[in-house]
């Protein structure tokens, strides 16, 4: 301990007073943190990072409470003060940003104000208009596009980035000494994550602010911090330097984390081993167009163009992936794909047959060959019915079984997804995630598909859990020959898993590469934008100071003319704006990306 | 940008919103589309009272000469007044002059007041001695224009204080107290209350008076029944949105941020807590109104649009009701756009 | 945050955590023990109480409540203007109002669930139809419509659950067509289209199970409401006509005797406001419960 430190917290205990017997949420916690350090705070959900976060902002709620410990903001024990005065430091001294930026504001009030109101209680000498002012020149400073206009706009016309910069520029406005940045880039894609990381090291600098960085990705942790906790059932397991505890990490837990995170560049490139060049569906040039009602004209129509020009083949037997980040049209294009909607034009053909001339029933019987699995495990299964009416009822829907043939079917694709066959008389209600994810699986498979997409399927599992999922598809994609199509955020799953991927910007494809190329040499610098996003522990080929980007997607309602990335690439040329580029083959194995810079010209 | 707003205006401290609002084309094609939708609605509605009240009711001529009338003169009024004709010609004719501000002329009520049913023979039926239901109408409806907004007053005055309350004290005695009331309040049937509070304040105390209408005190009484029959759905209402937005993260997060407990009540608690009261009011909170008035009117003998309209119904004197039914439509429609206008100005996600 | 308020809850379906979540509060028990006194009272008092609801006493009429002096067993709540037993009448009109009501609400419940489910499933302009009836409907006063159909021939309990349920249904469609919109959304029912689920089966085995049971909840305080609208028609002369006894007409025939016999309006309301305040604690229990479920309470 020394009298330096801007926060030192020392044998801090928290338990539920609803459950005096249960181990306490927060055993015994100590640690400090020194003016313009970064301490992270590392662990699982469940570790009890956010209580602790919390605690140093006095929001312990109800039922939850402080049973021990001491808190020392530039050495006051802060709890043994009286409640106002440690609240009376809560968004002056202390600042706290959380992790869910889009409800972190009065929805019905204009951002700005919400800001500038803060601003004028904490420091009342300032006026209204001065307020207004400074807020709108940081916003600038964070790079929040058309700032003034900003200022005007709703919590809901903010996308999670804006609105986390804009919930930075509120946290420091009053230069605090401690800043608590809870979980705050979770909710984010993985290039604004980045973003919002490097603005967090420039302010730290300007404003010589302490940060308290909670995070459940060591890779981010490692990124910012200059010390790190490892936290397990509300208990501090390890913590020290960043680069040491990463080198000579002394814990199993850590060494567990470190274990987990996972390796891209370091795994092998995966490959299926039997694919037939015959593609099993085509994806020819389709187009997807939502209207919206615009606000600014009267009875006027905006068009949303969800999907554009996207076309690709996926090979029999094959794992194919589709990636990008939130808006980029994956999510359309899986419902084009699952023919849950129809193309504006274009054509999805399975087998050389286009959906869109399918007569209702031929549609019904294609359902058959081709299933989809959806992402939340939670919602993607009725509560009501009992796991084995879940599984059976694609069987019943299709008339593919009766009576005994249909449980010992049923019974079978259970054992196969690993569900234990006890479970069939349950509900869900007690599964957990990966084995609701599992009947899901097994309710898809039971049809015997010929094609799976997989429509972010394991995105709201934990690692362990993805990996033996992941495991599971593989033996599956073995066994069954079925062709895979991954449709995810996730660059660690479809480097494992997928032979082929497409990146989506925009709703178009811009690159469509075989998985080494794509991770080695990536011909786009979209991709390599993302690539070099990631958070990973080990060297990046591609370098965020080269390839990170400014700024969000464009809004599809008003997509750039000519390449509809120029906006944001710091390479384009003149020609970008002209005319939109074509995929063009950038080299021998077939990959292609759509960029008139050129792979050569590429840094 | 949007545009037509004055520069600064949208600082403006009430109007702010509104001016951000009014120069968008969202509040043009809200009201052009409301409004449209609402004549269709108003429309509809008058057809079907319309063809139900000669479907259904049995023949108004019969009340209107008395039981006394020969079948012959009963035929030729029924032909004079034109209930003889197809309903769509009949419709029609109602339609035009509806349009020319015409509602026809009561089948019962002289122009002195008063009704004439039973008393005329064939000859003395002439439209001159019959009054205008126009004329009717604006007679009664200052009367309950004056009920209806005292008994939302009084709704307000008991639900607004014993709402917040137990919305502040969620799960403690205010919230249970809260349930309490609500759960009395809205077990008390109004024809009962009102019966039972005739007997207490006016028979036996003799505090307040309380059949027919000589004054303003005649419309205590039954505004206190209107205001028993609607404060329930609204104390529910308020404790229920305040205590959400009481949990709203942006609650927690405001005095985190350094932001007072009482401010944020004030400023973002009831504000964000208004919108759902609103809706009530155009979901529900009119229609109960419009329902409680017609009964309260009835029990009291209060010369108001509800009494009109059930004597109305019971002598079959269809003019009246026509009428009474476009104007409970009108403002049912007019009230509820008028409602989510408001609550979109107060939160710009809605959209309607 | 962990789970850590209730464990024993986690493994339920949503209608059992509201279920039990309502029955938690005391409130609950003994709301809900009185209601079913009261109903055991209406089915078996008619049986051993020793008076009639029907028959005229000459010798016993305007008798007090037995708590008031002159009162005599086992008339509890006094006799009328015609010396029937006023208790004995109020139960009758009770087991008349609840059974009529109960029906109406199930009437409008399926109609108007029905309907609602099916607007919002298909949307289109078959929504569009369905809820500009429900507009309609709603802009039609209640009592406009119960008057003009009752009032002009003998209402019978078919006739008057009809309007009840004419003049309701549009509620019922209206909530269970906004959640139906949210529904269809859902992941789940995108799973069952994609397994090939078709409409109907996904209207009945998908859609209502979710949508249901939160709206029956709510549809208890309905009864209660319906019991009121009873009581109205009875009291305006649209009710189920005499002899037959309904709270309506027995209030309404007491308001003659107000002044000397206070007790022939004041003592059935007296019952059926206890009844309705048990039903309407039920029902405001079920309600909250359901909200705080469906908020992600456990």
């Amino acid at each position: 301990m020394t009298t330096r430190d801007v926060l030192q917290v020392s044998g801090l205990s928290i338990r539920n007073a609803n459950l005096p017997k249960a181990a306490p949420v927060l055993q015994d916690v100590s640690f400090s943190a020194a003016p313009k350090s970064v301490v992270g705070i590392i662990g699982e959900s469940g570790a009890g990072k956010t209580v602790l976060a919390k605690a140093l902002v006095n929001w312990v709620a109800s039922p939850l409470e402080i049973s021990s410990g001491q808190l020392f903001f530039e050495g006051v024990d802060l709890l043994k003060q009286p409640a106002e005065r440690f609240n009376a430091m809560r968004g002056r001294e202390i600042s706290y940003i959380g992790a869910d930026p889009t409800s972190a504001l009065d929805p019905t009030v204009p951002v700005g104000s919400q800001i500038v109101k803060k601003l004028v209680t904490v420091k009342p000498t300032l006026s209204k208009r001065e307020a207004k002012e400074f807020v709108i020149e940081t916003f600038q400073a964070v790079r929040i596009p058309s700032a003034s206009k900003r200022f005007n706009d709703y919590p809901f016309q903010f996308s999670g980035g804006m609105m986390q910069r804009a919930l930075i520029v509120d946290a420091l406005v009053t230069n605090p000494k401690l800043l608590i940045a809870d979980n705050i880039t979770q909710p984010l894609d993985v290039t604004v994550a980045a973003q919002i990381l490097r603005l967090l090291r420039q302010l730290q600098q300007d404003f010589e602010t302490a940060i308290v960085f909670v995070t459940a990705s060591l890779g981010t942790a490692v990124d910012i911090a200059d010390k790190v906790l490892v936290m397990k059932e509300g208990r501090v397991v390890e913590s020290g330097g960043t680069s040491g505890l990463l080198a000579n990490p002394q814990d199993d837990y850590t060494k567990q984390l470190i274990h987990q995170v996972p390796d891209i560049w370091g795994a092998e490139p995966f490959h299926s081993e039997q694919i037939d060049e015959h593609p099993i569906l085509s994806i020819r040039d389709v187009s997807k167009t939502y209207q919206l009602a615009d606000p600014d004209v009267v009875f006027g129509k905006q068009a949303v163009q969800a999907v554009r020009g996207v076309s690709f083949d996926v090979r029999r037997g094959e794992n194919f992936g589709v990636i990008g980040e939130s808006g980029c049209g994956k999510s359309t294009l899986s419902r084009l794909l699952s023919a849950l909607e129809s193309p504006d034009t274009g054509e999805v053909l399975f087998n050389g047959t286009s959906l869109s001339s399918m007569s209702s029933k031929q549609l019904l019987n294609w359902r058959q060959k081709m299933q989809l699995i959806l992402q939340d495990p939670y919602n993607s299964i009725p509560s009501y019915m009992t796991i084995g009416d879940i599984i059976a009822e694609p069987l019943r829907i299709h008339n593919l079984e009766k009576g005994n043939a249909l449980w010992t079917r049923v019974k079978a694709v259970m054992t196969e997804v690993g569900l234990n066959l006890d479970l069939i008389h349950d509900l869900p209600a007690g599964l957990s995630a990966g084995q609701r994810q599992r009947v899901s699986i097994a309710r898809a498979l039971v049809l015997e598909p010929e094609v799976l997409i997989l429509d972010e399927t394991l995105s709201a599992l934990d690692q362990v859990e993805q990996s033996k999922l992941l495991a599971l598809f593989a033996d599956i994609n073995r066994r069954r020959s079925i062709t895979c199509i991954y449709i995810s955020h996730d660059l660690a799953m479809v480097r494992r898993i997928c032979d082929r991927i497409g990146v989506m910007y925009l709703g178009k494809v811009v690159e469509l590469a075989d998985n080494e190329s794509l991770f080695s040499k990536a011909g786009h610098p979209y991709t390599r934008a993302l690539l070099s996003a990631v958070p990973v522990l080990e060297e990046k080929p591609f370098e965020e100071s080269v390839y990170l980007l400014d700024g969000e997607p464009p809004d599809p309602i008003n997509i750039p003319a000519g390449c509809s990335f120029r906006t944001r690439c710091p390479f384009a040329i003149d020609q970008c704006a002209q005319e939109e580029p074509n995929l063009e083959v950038y080299e021998e194995k077939g990959s292609a990306a759509a960029c008139y810079v050129g792979y050569a010209k590429l840094p | 940008m949007r545009s037509g707003a004055p520069q600064g205006a949208s600082e403006h401290l009430l109007l702010g919103p509104f001016y951000r609002l009014i120069g968008m084309a969202f509040a043009i094609e809200f009201f052009v589309r409301r409004i449209l939708q609402g004549a269709v609605i108003v429309f509809l509605v008058s057809f079907v009272i319309f063809a139900l009240l000669r479907v259904v009711s049995g023949d108004p001529v019969r009340i209107i000469l008395g039981p006394m009338a020969s079948s012959a003169a009963i035929e030729e009024t029924a032909e004079q007044l034109g209930l003889r004709d197809p309903i769509p010609i009949q419709y029609g004719r109602f339609v035009a002059g509806v349009v020319q501000g015409d509602f026809g002329h009561s089948f019962i009520r002289g122009v002195q007041g008063g009704s004439t049913g039973g008393s005329q023979d064939s000859e003395g039926l002439d439209t001159d001695n019959r009054a205008p239901v126009f004329d009717l109408i604006m007679t009664a409806l200052p009367y309950t224009a004056i009920l209806a907004g005292g008994g939302v007053f009084l709704a307000l005055l008991i639900a607004l204080p014993i709402g917040i309350f137990a919305g502040r004290n969620s799960g403690r005695w205010p919230d249970r107290f809260a349930l309490y009331v609500s759960s009395l309040f809205i077990s008390l049937p109004n024809i009962w209350i009102g019966v039972v509070l005739i007997f207490l304040f006016s028979t036996k105390a003799g505090w307040l008076p309380a059949i027919g209408y000589e004054g303003l005190a005649y419309a205590i009484l039954p505004a206190i029944v209107i205001a028993i029959e609607i404060s329930p759905v609204l104390i529910r209402a308020i404790s229920v949105s305040v205590s959400d937005n009481l949990r709203a993260p942006y609650f927690a997060l405001g005095l985190v941020r350094g932001l007072s407990s009482n401010y944020m009540f004030r400023a973002h608690v009831l504000r964000n807590s208004a919108v759902p009261l609103m809706n009530l009011f155009g979901a529900q909170v009119i229609g109960m109104l419009l329902g409680g008035l017609f009964v309260v009117e009835y029990i009291f003998s209060y010369p108001g649009i509800g009494l009109l309209t059930i004597n109305a119904i019971f002598q079959r004197d269809f003019p009246i009701v026509q009428a009474i039914s476009i104007l409970a439509a009108v403002a049912l429609v007019l009230i509820n756009m008028f409602v989510d206008f408001f609550s979109s100005l107060i939160d710009r996600r809605l959209k309607f | 945050m962990t789970d850590t308020v209730s464990n024993a809850t986690t493994g339920m379906r949503t209608s059992q955590r509201m279920l039990a979540h309502a029955w938690a509060f005391k409130e609950m028990k003994f709301a809900l023990g009185v209601f079913l006194f009261l109903i055991v009272l209406a089915a078996v008092g008619p049986v051993i109480i020793p008076a009639s609801a029907i028959d005229m006493n000459v010798g016993l009429r305007f008798l007090p409540p037995i708590f008031f002096e002159g009162g005599q067993w086992p008339h509890i709540f006094g006799t009328d203007q015609l010396g029937r037993d006023l208790f004995l009448r109020s139960l009758i009109g009770l087991r008349n109002a609840l059974m009529l009501s109960v029906v109406a609400v199930i009437c409008m419940f399926v109609l108007g669930c029905g309907l609602g489910i099916y607007a919002g499933y298909k949307g289109g302009w078959i929504d569009t139809v369905i809820m500009r009836i429900t507009d309609v409907q709603m802009s039609i006063p209640v009592i406009i419509l119960a008057i003009t159909v009752l009032g002009m021939s003998r209402p019978t309990p078919f006739s008057i659950i009809m309007v009840l349920v004419i003049a309701s249904w549009p509620v019922y469609a209206r909530v269970a067509r906004s959640v139906a919109l949210a529904e269809k959304e859902k992941e789940h029912i995108r799973a069952a289209r994609i397994i090939g689920a078709g409409d109907l089966r996904i209207m009945l085995r998908h859609m209502a199970p979710q949508i249901l049971p939160p709206i029956a909840f709510v549809a208890v305080l309905d009864i209660a409401r319906m019991m009121i609208f009873e009581a109205i028609f009875g009291f305006i002369g649209i009710g189920i006509q005499p002899p037959t006894p309904t709270f309506g007409t027995i209030i309404s025939s007491g308001t003659q005797y107000l002044l000397n016999s206070w007790w022939i309006t004041v003592a059935p309301g007296v019952l059926l406001a206890v009844t309705l305040t048990s039903l309407n604690l039920v029902g405001g229990v079920l309600e909250r419960s359901r909200n705080h479920v469906l908020q992600g309470g456990r």
